[in-house]
Protein backbone atom coordinates (compact mmCIF):
# COMPACT_ATOMS: atom_id res chain seq x y z
CA UNK A 1 0.00 0.00 0.00
CA UNK A 2 2.77 2.34 1.02
CA UNK A 3 4.55 1.49 -2.19
CA UNK A 4 1.44 2.18 -4.21
CA UNK A 5 0.96 5.63 -2.74
CA UNK A 6 4.59 6.55 -3.26
CA UNK A 7 4.17 5.42 -6.85
CA UNK A 8 1.19 7.73 -7.26
CA UNK A 9 3.15 10.57 -5.67
CA UNK A 10 6.06 10.06 -8.06
CA UNK A 11 3.66 10.04 -11.01
CA UNK A 12 1.96 13.18 -9.78
CA UNK A 13 5.30 15.00 -9.38
CA UNK A 14 6.49 13.87 -12.79
CA UNK A 15 3.25 15.00 -14.38
CA UNK A 16 3.40 18.45 -12.81
CA UNK A 17 7.09 18.81 -13.70
CA UNK A 18 6.43 17.85 -17.31
CA UNK A 19 3.55 20.25 -17.49
CA UNK A 20 5.60 23.13 -16.09
CA UNK A 21 8.43 22.42 -18.52
CA UNK A 22 6.22 22.50 -21.57
CA UNK A 23 4.52 25.76 -20.67
CA UNK A 24 7.04 28.14 -19.07
CA UNK A 25 10.84 28.26 -19.04
CA UNK A 26 13.02 30.43 -16.85
CA UNK A 27 16.36 31.18 -18.52
CA UNK A 28 19.22 33.66 -18.58
CA UNK A 29 22.91 34.17 -17.93
CA UNK A 30 25.23 35.79 -15.43
CA UNK A 31 28.36 37.27 -16.93
CA UNK A 32 30.99 39.09 -14.89
CA UNK A 33 34.47 40.29 -15.71
CA UNK A 34 37.41 42.45 -14.84
CA UNK A 35 38.42 45.15 -17.27
CA UNK A 36 41.41 47.42 -17.69
CA UNK A 37 41.09 50.42 -19.99
CA UNK A 38 43.77 53.02 -20.72
CA UNK A 39 41.39 56.01 -21.11
CA UNK A 40 37.92 56.77 -19.79
CA UNK A 41 35.29 59.47 -20.01
CA UNK A 42 32.27 60.17 -17.88
CA UNK A 43 29.95 60.53 -20.90
CA UNK A 44 29.72 60.01 -24.67
CA UNK A 45 30.02 63.77 -25.26
CA UNK A 46 32.41 64.52 -28.19
CA UNK A 47 34.36 66.90 -25.94
CA UNK A 48 34.44 64.65 -22.86
CA UNK A 49 37.54 64.92 -20.68
CA UNK A 50 39.99 62.01 -20.50
CA UNK A 51 39.69 60.74 -16.92
CA UNK A 52 42.69 58.42 -17.33
CA UNK A 53 42.96 54.65 -17.00
CA UNK A 54 40.59 52.47 -15.06
CA UNK A 55 40.52 48.98 -13.57
CA UNK A 56 36.98 47.83 -12.84
CA UNK A 57 34.50 45.05 -12.27
CA UNK A 58 32.35 44.88 -15.39
CA UNK A 59 29.07 43.20 -16.24
CA UNK A 60 29.02 41.44 -19.61
CA UNK A 61 32.25 39.94 -20.99
CA UNK A 62 30.43 38.20 -23.86
CA UNK A 63 26.86 39.55 -23.57
CA UNK A 64 24.94 41.24 -20.77
CA UNK A 65 23.73 39.38 -17.71
CA UNK A 66 20.02 38.83 -18.22
CA UNK A 67 17.09 36.68 -17.26
CA UNK A 68 13.79 35.88 -18.84
CA UNK A 69 10.65 33.84 -18.84
CA UNK A 70 9.28 32.32 -22.02
CA UNK A 71 6.39 30.09 -22.82
CA UNK A 72 4.64 28.37 -25.67
CA UNK A 73 1.16 27.00 -26.03
CA UNK A 74 0.35 24.65 -28.88
CA UNK A 75 -3.10 25.62 -30.12
CA UNK A 76 -3.25 22.94 -32.81
CA UNK A 77 -3.08 23.00 -36.59
CA UNK A 78 0.64 23.79 -36.44
CA UNK A 79 0.02 27.09 -34.65
CA UNK A 80 1.57 28.18 -31.37
CA UNK A 81 1.10 31.12 -29.06
CA UNK A 82 4.42 32.37 -27.69
CA UNK A 83 5.37 34.90 -25.06
CA UNK A 84 8.68 36.18 -23.76
CA UNK A 85 9.67 38.55 -20.96
CA UNK A 86 13.39 39.35 -20.80
CA UNK A 87 15.58 41.98 -19.20
CA UNK A 88 19.19 42.67 -18.32
CA UNK A 89 20.60 43.20 -14.86
CA UNK A 90 24.06 44.36 -13.83
CA UNK A 91 25.90 41.44 -12.23
CA UNK A 92 28.12 43.86 -10.31
CA UNK A 93 25.41 46.04 -8.78
CA UNK A 94 22.08 44.29 -9.38
CA UNK A 95 20.78 47.34 -11.19
CA UNK A 96 18.29 47.06 -14.06
CA UNK A 97 18.95 47.94 -17.69
CA UNK A 98 18.07 51.02 -19.74
CA UNK A 99 14.56 51.70 -21.01
CA UNK A 100 13.58 53.72 -24.08
CA UNK A 101 13.24 57.03 -22.23
CA UNK A 102 16.21 58.96 -20.90
CA UNK A 103 17.37 57.95 -17.46
CA UNK A 104 14.66 55.30 -17.08
CA UNK A 105 15.15 51.60 -16.40
CA UNK A 106 12.82 48.67 -17.00
CA UNK A 107 12.58 45.20 -15.48
CA UNK A 108 12.03 43.65 -18.90
CA UNK A 109 14.02 46.15 -20.95
CA UNK A 110 14.91 43.66 -23.71
CA UNK A 111 11.73 41.86 -24.65
CA UNK A 112 8.07 41.82 -23.71
CA UNK A 113 6.39 39.98 -26.55
CA UNK A 114 3.25 38.05 -27.25
CA UNK A 115 2.87 36.41 -30.64
CA UNK A 116 1.82 33.57 -32.86
CA UNK A 117 3.93 31.21 -34.92
CA UNK A 118 2.82 28.76 -37.56
CA UNK A 119 3.29 27.71 -41.17
CA UNK A 120 3.11 31.40 -42.18
CA UNK A 121 6.15 32.28 -40.05
CA UNK A 122 6.37 34.11 -36.73
CA UNK A 123 4.64 37.25 -35.55
CA UNK A 124 5.60 39.01 -32.30
CA UNK A 125 4.19 42.18 -30.78
CA UNK A 126 5.76 44.31 -28.05
CA UNK A 127 9.19 45.58 -27.07
CA UNK A 128 11.78 43.39 -28.73
CA UNK A 129 15.14 43.08 -30.45
CA UNK A 130 15.02 44.60 -33.91
CA UNK A 131 15.58 42.21 -36.83
CA UNK A 132 18.64 44.29 -37.84
CA UNK A 133 20.67 43.32 -34.81
CA UNK A 134 20.33 39.59 -35.53
CA UNK A 135 21.39 40.31 -39.12
CA UNK A 136 24.49 42.08 -37.79
CA UNK A 137 25.33 39.33 -35.30
CA UNK A 138 24.99 36.73 -38.11
CA UNK A 139 27.57 38.47 -40.24
CA UNK A 140 30.19 39.28 -37.60
CA UNK A 141 32.72 36.62 -36.56
CA UNK A 142 32.66 38.30 -33.13
CA UNK A 143 28.86 37.82 -33.10
CA UNK A 144 27.97 41.37 -31.94
CA UNK A 145 29.42 40.59 -28.50
CA UNK A 146 29.98 43.14 -25.76
CA UNK A 147 33.73 43.42 -26.29
CA UNK A 148 35.02 44.78 -29.63
CA UNK A 149 32.35 43.81 -32.16
CA UNK A 150 29.89 45.12 -34.74
CA UNK A 151 27.62 46.06 -31.82
CA UNK A 152 30.17 48.50 -30.38
CA UNK A 153 30.98 49.80 -33.87
CA UNK A 154 27.33 50.52 -34.65
CA UNK A 155 26.92 52.15 -31.23
CA UNK A 156 30.04 54.19 -32.04
CA UNK A 157 28.13 55.61 -35.01
CA UNK A 158 25.28 56.46 -32.63
CA UNK A 159 27.61 58.14 -30.13
CA UNK A 160 29.00 60.24 -32.99
CA UNK A 161 25.42 61.09 -34.00
CA UNK A 162 24.70 62.42 -30.50
CA UNK A 163 23.35 59.44 -28.54
CA UNK A 164 23.98 60.18 -24.85
CA UNK A 165 23.95 56.49 -23.81
CA UNK A 166 21.17 57.06 -21.28
CA UNK A 167 18.30 55.48 -23.24
CA UNK A 168 17.79 52.77 -25.87
CA UNK A 169 16.22 55.19 -28.34
CA UNK A 170 19.30 55.67 -30.56
CA UNK A 171 19.60 58.02 -33.58
CA UNK A 172 20.79 55.39 -36.11
CA UNK A 173 19.06 52.00 -36.26
CA UNK A 174 17.94 50.32 -33.04
CA UNK A 175 18.87 47.42 -30.81
CA UNK A 176 15.39 47.23 -29.24
CA UNK A 177 12.18 48.87 -30.39
CA UNK A 178 9.18 49.45 -28.13
CA UNK A 179 5.61 48.84 -29.32
CA UNK A 180 6.93 46.95 -32.34
CA UNK A 181 5.17 44.47 -34.62
CA UNK A 182 7.65 42.05 -36.20
CA UNK A 183 6.93 39.42 -38.83
CA UNK A 184 9.53 36.75 -39.60
CA UNK A 185 8.94 34.60 -42.68
CA UNK A 186 9.78 30.91 -42.77
CA UNK A 187 12.99 29.98 -44.54
CA UNK A 188 12.82 29.26 -48.24
CA UNK A 189 15.99 27.51 -49.49
CA UNK A 190 17.88 29.30 -46.72
CA UNK A 191 16.37 32.76 -47.41
CA UNK A 192 14.06 34.60 -45.06
CA UNK A 193 12.54 38.04 -44.66
CA UNK A 194 11.75 40.02 -41.52
CA UNK A 195 9.48 43.07 -41.51
CA UNK A 196 8.98 45.47 -38.63
CA UNK A 197 6.51 48.26 -38.01
CA UNK A 198 6.14 50.19 -34.77
CA UNK A 199 3.33 52.74 -34.60
CA UNK A 200 4.40 55.99 -32.98
CA UNK A 201 1.36 56.64 -30.84
CA UNK A 202 1.80 60.39 -31.23
CA UNK A 203 -1.56 62.23 -31.11
CA UNK A 204 -2.39 64.10 -34.31
CA UNK A 205 0.47 62.53 -36.28
CA UNK A 206 0.45 59.37 -38.33
CA UNK A 207 4.26 59.35 -38.85
CA UNK A 208 5.40 60.75 -35.51
CA UNK A 209 7.58 58.28 -33.63
CA UNK A 210 7.10 55.41 -36.11
CA UNK A 211 9.77 52.87 -37.05
CA UNK A 212 9.90 50.45 -39.93
CA UNK A 213 12.52 48.01 -41.10
CA UNK A 214 13.09 45.18 -43.54
CA UNK A 215 15.81 42.56 -43.23
CA UNK A 216 16.67 39.95 -45.83
CA UNK A 217 18.79 37.03 -44.70
CA UNK A 218 20.31 33.99 -46.33
CA UNK A 219 21.83 31.10 -44.42
CA UNK A 220 23.07 27.93 -46.13
CA UNK A 221 26.20 26.36 -47.66
CA UNK A 222 28.28 27.76 -44.80
CA UNK A 223 27.36 31.28 -45.89
CA UNK A 224 25.34 33.93 -44.05
CA UNK A 225 24.27 37.00 -46.00
CA UNK A 226 22.19 39.86 -44.70
CA UNK A 227 20.78 43.14 -45.99
CA UNK A 228 19.19 45.67 -43.64
CA UNK A 229 17.00 48.69 -44.23
CA UNK A 230 15.95 50.56 -41.10
CA UNK A 231 14.02 53.83 -41.03
CA UNK A 232 12.46 55.75 -38.16
CA UNK A 233 10.92 59.05 -37.23
CA UNK A 234 11.69 61.16 -34.16
CA UNK A 235 14.25 58.79 -32.66
CA UNK A 236 16.80 59.90 -30.08
CA UNK A 237 14.10 61.84 -28.26
CA UNK A 238 16.45 63.06 -25.54
CA UNK A 239 15.64 66.70 -26.30
CA UNK A 240 12.92 66.83 -28.94
CA UNK A 241 9.17 66.55 -29.11
CA UNK A 242 7.83 64.38 -31.96
CA UNK A 243 7.46 66.23 -35.27
CA UNK A 244 7.08 63.27 -37.64
CA UNK A 245 10.52 64.03 -39.07
CA UNK A 246 12.21 61.09 -40.80
CA UNK A 247 15.53 61.25 -38.95
CA UNK A 248 16.98 57.74 -38.60
CA UNK A 249 18.13 55.51 -41.43
CA UNK A 250 20.54 52.61 -41.62
CA UNK A 251 21.62 50.45 -44.54
CA UNK A 252 23.77 47.44 -43.78
CA UNK A 253 25.13 44.57 -45.87
CA UNK A 254 27.10 41.74 -44.32
CA UNK A 255 28.50 38.29 -45.05
CA UNK A 256 30.09 35.52 -43.03
CA UNK A 257 31.58 32.30 -44.37
CA UNK A 258 32.52 29.21 -42.38
CA UNK A 259 34.78 26.55 -43.88
CA UNK A 260 36.30 23.81 -41.74
CA UNK A 261 37.33 25.60 -38.53
CA UNK A 262 37.78 29.03 -40.10
CA UNK A 263 35.20 31.81 -40.20
CA UNK A 264 35.57 35.09 -42.05
CA UNK A 265 33.17 38.02 -42.12
CA UNK A 266 32.84 41.43 -43.72
CA UNK A 267 30.22 44.15 -43.71
CA UNK A 268 29.45 47.66 -44.89
CA UNK A 269 26.90 50.07 -43.48
CA UNK A 270 25.67 53.63 -43.87
CA UNK A 271 23.86 55.45 -41.08
CA UNK A 272 22.38 58.88 -41.53
CA UNK A 273 19.70 61.41 -40.73
CA UNK A 274 17.79 61.44 -44.04
CA UNK A 275 16.11 64.77 -43.21
CA UNK A 276 19.41 66.48 -42.56
CA UNK A 277 22.51 64.57 -43.67
CA UNK A 278 24.76 67.40 -42.49
CA UNK A 279 23.79 66.37 -38.94
CA UNK A 280 24.59 62.69 -39.29
CA UNK A 281 26.14 60.75 -42.16
CA UNK A 282 28.44 57.88 -41.26
CA UNK A 283 30.05 54.85 -42.80
CA UNK A 284 30.85 51.58 -41.06
CA UNK A 285 33.18 48.87 -42.38
CA UNK A 286 33.99 45.64 -40.59
CA UNK A 287 36.09 42.53 -41.09
CA UNK A 288 36.45 39.42 -38.96
CA UNK A 289 38.52 36.24 -38.76
CA UNK A 290 37.98 33.37 -36.34
CA UNK A 291 39.37 29.92 -35.73
CA UNK A 292 37.76 27.11 -33.76
CA UNK A 293 40.70 25.11 -32.41
CA UNK A 294 38.60 22.48 -30.64
CA UNK A 295 34.88 22.31 -29.90
CA UNK A 296 35.76 23.97 -26.57
CA UNK A 297 38.22 26.64 -27.63
CA UNK A 298 38.09 29.40 -30.21
CA UNK A 299 39.81 32.67 -31.03
CA UNK A 300 37.96 35.40 -32.89
CA UNK A 301 39.22 38.74 -34.13
CA UNK A 302 37.63 41.75 -35.73
CA UNK A 303 38.39 45.10 -37.32
CA UNK A 304 35.87 47.95 -37.20
CA UNK A 305 36.25 51.23 -39.06
CA UNK A 306 33.95 54.25 -38.70
CA UNK A 307 34.02 57.37 -40.82
CA UNK A 308 32.17 60.68 -40.60
CA UNK A 309 31.25 61.60 -44.17
CA UNK A 310 30.63 65.22 -43.13
CA UNK A 311 34.06 65.71 -41.58
CA UNK A 312 37.03 63.57 -42.64
CA UNK A 313 38.88 64.43 -39.41
CA UNK A 314 36.47 62.18 -37.52
CA UNK A 315 37.25 58.49 -37.94
CA UNK A 316 37.88 55.46 -35.78
CA UNK A 317 39.69 52.12 -36.25
CA UNK A 318 39.29 49.32 -33.79
CA UNK A 319 40.95 45.91 -33.50
CA UNK A 320 39.78 43.24 -31.08
CA UNK A 321 40.91 39.70 -30.37
CA UNK A 322 39.28 37.30 -27.94
CA UNK A 323 39.77 33.73 -26.75
CA UNK A 324 36.82 31.78 -25.41
CA UNK A 325 37.10 28.47 -23.61
CA UNK A 326 34.03 26.43 -22.66
CA UNK A 327 34.46 24.90 -19.20
CA UNK A 328 31.14 23.10 -19.70
CA UNK A 329 28.08 23.33 -21.90
CA UNK A 330 26.89 26.32 -19.90
CA UNK A 331 30.04 28.09 -18.74
CA UNK A 332 32.55 30.07 -20.78
CA UNK A 333 35.75 31.79 -19.65
CA UNK A 334 37.14 34.47 -21.91
CA UNK A 335 40.16 36.74 -22.31
CA UNK A 336 39.98 39.64 -24.75
CA UNK A 337 42.20 42.50 -25.88
CA UNK A 338 41.22 45.52 -27.93
CA UNK A 339 42.73 48.68 -29.34
CA UNK A 340 40.90 51.64 -30.81
CA UNK A 341 42.36 54.68 -32.58
CA UNK A 342 39.68 57.39 -32.27
CA UNK A 343 40.33 60.59 -34.19
CA UNK A 344 38.54 63.93 -34.19
CA UNK A 345 35.44 63.67 -32.02
CA UNK A 346 35.01 59.90 -32.46
CA UNK A 347 34.68 57.78 -29.31
CA UNK A 348 34.02 54.20 -30.47
CA UNK A 349 34.17 52.03 -27.34
CA UNK A 350 35.95 48.71 -26.93
CA UNK A 351 33.83 47.49 -24.01
CA UNK A 352 30.04 47.94 -24.12
CA UNK A 353 28.93 50.71 -21.74
CA UNK A 354 32.50 51.75 -20.86
CA UNK A 355 33.10 55.17 -22.50
CA UNK A 356 36.58 55.99 -23.84
CA UNK A 357 38.10 59.46 -24.20
CA UNK A 358 37.25 60.93 -27.64
CA UNK A 359 39.93 61.61 -30.26
CA UNK A 360 42.70 59.51 -28.70
CA UNK A 361 43.86 55.91 -28.80
CA UNK A 362 42.65 53.50 -26.14
CA UNK A 363 43.62 49.96 -25.18
CA UNK A 364 41.45 47.60 -23.15
CA UNK A 365 41.79 44.09 -21.80
CA UNK A 366 39.15 41.97 -20.13
CA UNK A 367 38.74 38.57 -18.55
CA UNK A 368 35.30 37.19 -17.85
CA UNK A 369 33.17 34.27 -16.74
CA UNK A 370 29.73 33.63 -18.23
CA UNK A 371 27.26 31.02 -17.02
CA UNK A 372 23.99 30.39 -18.84
CA UNK A 373 20.98 28.88 -17.17
CA UNK B 1 52.10 52.56 -28.22
CA UNK B 2 55.01 50.56 -29.66
CA UNK B 3 54.39 47.67 -27.31
CA UNK B 4 50.73 47.75 -28.25
CA UNK B 5 51.60 47.58 -31.94
CA UNK B 6 53.88 44.66 -31.14
CA UNK B 7 51.13 42.91 -29.28
CA UNK B 8 48.71 43.42 -32.15
CA UNK B 9 51.18 42.12 -34.66
CA UNK B 10 51.96 39.11 -32.46
CA UNK B 11 48.29 38.27 -32.05
CA UNK B 12 47.73 38.72 -35.76
CA UNK B 13 50.63 36.41 -36.55
CA UNK B 14 49.42 33.85 -34.02
CA UNK B 15 46.03 33.67 -35.68
CA UNK B 16 47.46 33.54 -39.18
CA UNK B 17 49.95 30.82 -38.24
CA UNK B 18 47.22 28.83 -36.55
CA UNK B 19 45.02 29.03 -39.61
CA UNK B 20 47.86 28.22 -41.99
CA UNK B 21 48.92 25.16 -40.04
CA UNK B 22 45.33 24.05 -39.96
CA UNK B 23 45.02 24.50 -43.69
CA UNK B 24 48.25 22.67 -44.26
CA UNK B 25 47.11 19.78 -42.11
CA UNK B 26 43.87 19.69 -43.95
CA UNK B 27 45.59 19.68 -47.32
CA UNK B 28 47.77 16.77 -46.26
CA UNK B 29 44.89 14.64 -45.05
CA UNK B 30 42.87 15.54 -48.13
CA UNK B 31 45.70 14.31 -50.31
CA UNK B 32 45.95 11.14 -48.26
CA UNK B 33 42.28 10.37 -48.52
CA UNK B 34 42.26 11.26 -52.21
CA UNK B 35 45.01 8.67 -52.58
CA UNK B 36 42.92 5.98 -50.94
CA UNK B 37 39.92 7.03 -52.96
CA UNK B 38 41.89 6.47 -56.16
CA UNK B 39 42.78 2.92 -55.19
CA UNK B 40 39.33 2.19 -53.89
CA UNK B 41 37.45 3.46 -56.89
CA UNK B 42 39.81 1.78 -59.30
CA UNK B 43 41.60 4.75 -60.88
CA UNK B 44 39.30 7.73 -60.38
CA UNK B 45 41.31 10.85 -61.10
CA UNK B 46 41.97 13.36 -58.33
CA UNK B 47 39.73 15.80 -60.15
CA UNK B 48 36.85 13.34 -60.30
CA UNK B 49 37.30 12.58 -56.59
CA UNK B 50 37.16 16.29 -55.77
CA UNK B 51 34.05 16.71 -57.87
CA UNK B 52 32.38 13.79 -56.12
CA UNK B 53 33.31 15.29 -52.72
CA UNK B 54 31.86 18.65 -53.68
CA UNK B 55 28.67 17.04 -55.01
CA UNK B 56 28.18 15.15 -51.75
CA UNK B 57 28.80 18.34 -49.79
CA UNK B 58 26.06 20.10 -51.78
CA UNK B 59 23.68 17.19 -51.21
CA UNK B 60 24.16 17.44 -47.45
CA UNK B 61 23.49 21.20 -47.53
CA UNK B 62 20.40 20.65 -49.68
CA UNK B 63 19.14 18.13 -47.10
CA UNK B 64 19.82 20.60 -44.26
CA UNK B 65 17.89 23.33 -46.10
CA UNK B 66 14.74 21.24 -45.75
CA UNK B 67 14.96 21.68 -41.97
CA UNK B 68 13.86 25.28 -41.60
CA UNK B 69 15.05 25.58 -38.01
CA UNK B 70 18.67 24.90 -39.01
CA UNK B 71 20.90 27.81 -40.07
CA UNK B 72 23.31 25.97 -42.34
CA UNK B 73 25.11 29.24 -43.01
CA UNK B 74 26.85 28.70 -39.66
CA UNK B 75 27.81 25.12 -40.51
CA UNK B 76 30.74 23.90 -42.56
CA UNK B 77 30.16 20.60 -44.36
CA UNK B 78 33.08 18.89 -46.09
CA UNK B 79 33.25 15.44 -47.64
CA UNK B 80 36.09 13.06 -48.39
CA UNK B 81 34.89 9.90 -50.01
CA UNK B 82 31.72 9.19 -48.08
CA UNK B 83 33.10 10.65 -44.85
CA UNK B 84 31.44 13.92 -43.90
CA UNK B 85 32.99 16.42 -41.48
CA UNK B 86 30.80 18.99 -39.74
CA UNK B 87 32.22 22.21 -38.23
CA UNK B 88 30.65 25.42 -37.04
CA UNK B 89 27.87 26.31 -34.65
CA UNK B 90 24.21 25.66 -33.88
CA UNK B 91 22.06 27.74 -31.51
CA UNK B 92 20.84 24.81 -29.44
CA UNK B 93 22.52 21.59 -28.24
CA UNK B 94 19.60 19.48 -29.52
CA UNK B 95 20.32 20.65 -33.07
CA UNK B 96 23.75 18.97 -33.10
CA UNK B 97 22.04 15.59 -33.18
CA UNK B 98 19.53 16.74 -35.82
CA UNK B 99 22.28 17.97 -38.13
CA UNK B 100 24.29 14.75 -37.70
CA UNK B 101 21.21 12.60 -38.39
CA UNK B 102 20.28 14.63 -41.48
CA UNK B 103 23.83 14.26 -42.82
CA UNK B 104 23.80 10.50 -42.12
CA UNK B 105 20.54 10.17 -44.03
CA UNK B 106 22.03 11.57 -47.24
CA UNK B 107 22.71 8.93 -49.89
CA UNK B 108 26.43 8.29 -50.28
CA UNK B 109 27.38 9.35 -46.77
CA UNK B 110 29.20 6.53 -44.99
CA UNK B 111 30.28 8.32 -41.80
CA UNK B 112 29.77 11.66 -40.07
CA UNK B 113 32.24 13.38 -37.76
CA UNK B 114 30.82 16.31 -35.83
CA UNK B 115 32.85 19.14 -34.38
CA UNK B 116 29.74 21.30 -34.06
CA UNK B 117 29.49 23.54 -31.03
CA UNK B 118 26.65 25.46 -29.44
CA UNK B 119 26.61 29.22 -29.80
CA UNK B 120 23.53 30.71 -28.21
CA UNK B 121 21.73 33.12 -30.52
CA UNK B 122 22.24 36.83 -29.98
CA UNK B 123 20.31 38.04 -26.94
CA UNK B 124 19.59 34.63 -25.44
Amino acid sequence: MKLKWSGVAVLAICASAAHAQSSVTLYGAIDSGLVYQSTTASSFAPTAHNNGHVFAFKDGSIYASFWGIKGTEDIGGGYKVNFRLQGVFNSGTGKLGLADTTGGTAVFNQQTTIGISGPFGTFDAGRQYTPMIYAMADTDVRAAQYFGSILGAWLGVNQAAGWPGTNTNVPIGALYDSNALVYQSPKFYGSSLALEYAPGGVPGQIQGGTRESAVLRYSNYGLNLSAVYYNAHDTNLAAATPTGLDNNRLYYFGAKYTFHSVSVSASYGIGKNPSNTSQADYELISGGLGYQFTPFFKITSGFYYLKDRNNSANHSSEYAVGAEYSLSKRTIVSAQVGYVANRGTMNQTIVYGQPVAPGVSTTAAMIGLRHSF
Amino acid sequence: MKTMNGLRVALGIAIVVASISAWAQDGASAAASAGTAVTASGGMTTKAVRQANRALRRKVYAALAKHKEIDAGDISVTAKGGAVMLNGTVPDALQINTVVEVAKGVEGVTSVTSKLTVQRPFGQ
